[in-house]
């Protein structure tokens, strides 16, 4: 029976050494969502996703994944990961970066092999696998390594800034295509700047200076801000939080 | 070309090295060291050449033409030991506990005297090191030439009895294994030094780490298609010296292979751990040289290890190289096989699980 929850954290506090990136963040994230997770540069978006990973400890508090407590790693399978950096082997082709990460998620190869033909198509990159990805654009490259994340078919997608570089009308088709995966019960957090898309999640946290300013649906957050939009309501919560 | 910008760039470039201590350090302690460590060790004097004497020099009425001898081999250069054990001193020579046995025949006095028959002074060499050789032959025939002096030396004849190797050995025979396991050793490290520095750039790193990736898991992913251009490697580098340059190998090919490739890993697992504790790219570069210049000068792969002055010879055992080199040189020259070079080998292994745990220790903390 799986849990209904896909992360819950516990008072997360994350240093790095004098610095404090997360301050006591406890957050829930329900399966099947779209959850957009806000905040200005050095909000702690990423480091946040990277204690999901377990790719860093907390100093205290604790994160449950899909049902288990990271670390140990050991649903780090179920997740797919896309980093703020490209990283993308550039020396490689497309193909080759994919099945790569097939491989090191688990995936056999006949899987790999029909997988990748389907995520490629999703992102507009079907005639590109054999292409060495440093003869990509930029946009291309982002979109290599989204379908590097998606690939597995992860219970729980982590994209970190996904959509920085690509289209509008492929942004759409993203979305789109995150919503469908929602309706698998699948879910999707993604790091963002771009409202207009934050607007599109089911629900939403900010984070301001390592800390949760407020979590919930677009139109509850706006409607308790009394704002016409998401921007001005998270400039409103950050205006609060640094009066109180 | 105008100034203002052009001085912009140099303060620029200046002040990225002000922010990186590391390389500043760098900068005034490598070439500190180069010099210090060239200036003492390149001089090639070999000293303390472990040398046996079987002196049975009976005499002639009263006299010891031998003593006398012995009396004139001066300096450091040979560390004469009388040879008191029961088998036989060239077993010694070819076990490899000493270069050289001089050895006088009782009858060696009464033989120059009186002329009957020719005085012989025996010399058994490890012909393996020419520089050894050299030093050796050199130092008897001076002692000769001091204790003669006046006289001449009538029928004096020297015997030679090569151990290993042969008069024809020549010294670019002697250092050739050295040299291919140099050749091996830059490669290994800039590679790995470059494939971690690669990991590390772009988010890899972490990305593959996001995965269950296991650090120790990557760590012996990249040895092992390391290991695999490693020996390729070896196979062009030993191969053009056997075809080149005519170097002769007494002992087994497919063994000298297997002790590069236990050197490769090590090297490897050495690279991975130095660069990634390293920065960036520039800080990783400089652990090459940091390498390489001990490997160099401290390891005996031009002169014997008997040419390193008493004070850096612990520093020798501390660099791999030593082994390996060491290993190549007594399987090439002397025809010796895995049970001789027992102590090289586990020395080598030793050396790569160390560097290979260590690098996976290493990299973990990057992710």
């Amino acid at each position: 029976m799986p849990s209904e929850t896909a992360v819950a954290c516990r008072e997360v506090v994350k240093r790095f050494g004098e610095i404090e990136a997360l301050r006591g963040v406890s957050l829930e994230i329900p399966r099947g969502v779209t959850f957009g997770l806000l905040g200005p540069n050095g909000a702690g978006k990423t480091t946040l996703l990277r204690v999901c990973l377990g790719l860093t400890g907390p100093t205290s508090g604790s994160a449950v994944v899909l049902g288990e407590k990271i670390p140990p790693r050991s649903v780090v399978p179920k997740i797919g990961y896309m980093p703020q950096d490209l990283a993308v082997y550039l020396d490689m082709t497309v193909g080759e970066n994919l099945a790569l990460f097939g491989r090191l998620v688990g995936m056999e190869e006949d899987a790999i092999e029909s997988r990748t033909a389907d995520v490629l198509e999703l992102v507009e990159l079907a005639g590109r696998r054999d292409s060495l990805a440093s003869t990509l654009s930029g946009g291309m490259r982002r979109r290599t390594s989204l379908a590097m994340a998606l690939l597995h078919d992860p219970d729980l997608l982590l994209l970190d800034e996904p959509t920085v570089g690509v289209d509008p009308e492929l942004r759409a088709s993203f979305w789109s295509y995150f919503g469908g995966l929602t309706k698998r019960g699948k879910t999707v957090v993604i790091t963002t700047h771009y409202m207009e898309e934050a607007s599109r999640c089911d629900l939403v946290a900010l984070l301001h200076q390592g800390r949760l300013l407020a979590r919930g649906a677009p139109a509850a957050i706006k409607s308790r801000t009394n704002a016409a939009n998401l921007d001005d309501a998270f400039l409103t919560l950050v205006r609060e939080a640094k009066a109180a | 070309m105008n100034i203002r910008r052009t001085l912009a760039v140099a303060r620029k470039a200046l002040s990225q090295f002000r922010h990186d201590r590391r390389t500043l350090g760098f900068i005034v302690a490598m070439p500190l060291l180069m010099v210090v460590v060239f200036g003492y060790t390149f001089g090639g004097e070999v000293h303390n050449v472990r040398t046996l004497v079987v002196n049975d020099d009976a005499g002639f009425m009263g006299v010891t033409v031998a003593d006398r001898l012995l009396e004139n081999i001066t300096g450091d250069t040979l560390s004469l030991v009388s040879w008191t054990g029961s088998g036989s001193p060239r077993d010694e020579v070819a076990a490899g506990r000493a270069w050289a046995v001089i050895t006088f025949p009782a009858n060696f006095t009464e033989n120059l005297l009186t002329g009957n028959d020719t005085a012989t002074i025996g010399l058994i060499l490890d012909g393996s090191s020419p520089p050894i050789v050299s030093a050796v032959l050199g130092k008897v025939r001076a002692s000769i030439e001091k204790t003669f002096a006046s006289g001449g030396s009538p029928g004096l004849s020297l015997d030679r009895d090569y151990v290993y190797g042969s008069e024809d050995t020549r010294f670019i025979d002697s250092f050739a294994p050295g040299v291919v396991a140099l050749a091996v050793l830059m490669v290994t490290t800039i590679f790995s030094v470059i494939m971690v520095v690669r990991e590390k750039s772009g988010g890899m790193l972490e990305r593959l780490f996001a995965t269950p990736l296991k650090p120790v898991e990557l760590v012996f992913g990249l040895a092992l298609a390391l290991a695999v251009i490693a020996f390729a490697q070896s196979v062009v580098v030993l191969s053009a010296a056997i075809l080149l340059f005519q170097i002769k190998v007494a002992g087994s090919i497919p063994l000298a292979f297997g002790v590069l490739l236990l050197f490769a890993i090590g090297n490897q697992g050495l690279g991975i751990m130095l660069s990634s504790a390293a920065k960036n790219e520039l800080q990783a570069i400089q652990f090459v040289p940091l390498i390489l210049f001990p490997s160099l000068l401290l390891t005996g792969v031009f002169f014997p290890l008997e040419a390193i002055p008493s004070a850096f010879r612990p520093f020798s055992y501390v660099v791999p190289l030593t082994y390996a080199s060491d290993a190549l040189h007594s399987i090439m020259l002397r025809g010796w096989g895995i049970v001789e070079i027992g102590v090289d080998v586990v020395v080598l292994l030793v050396y790569d699980v160390l560097t290979l745990l260590g690098a996976a220790v290493f990299v973990r903390r990057q992710a």
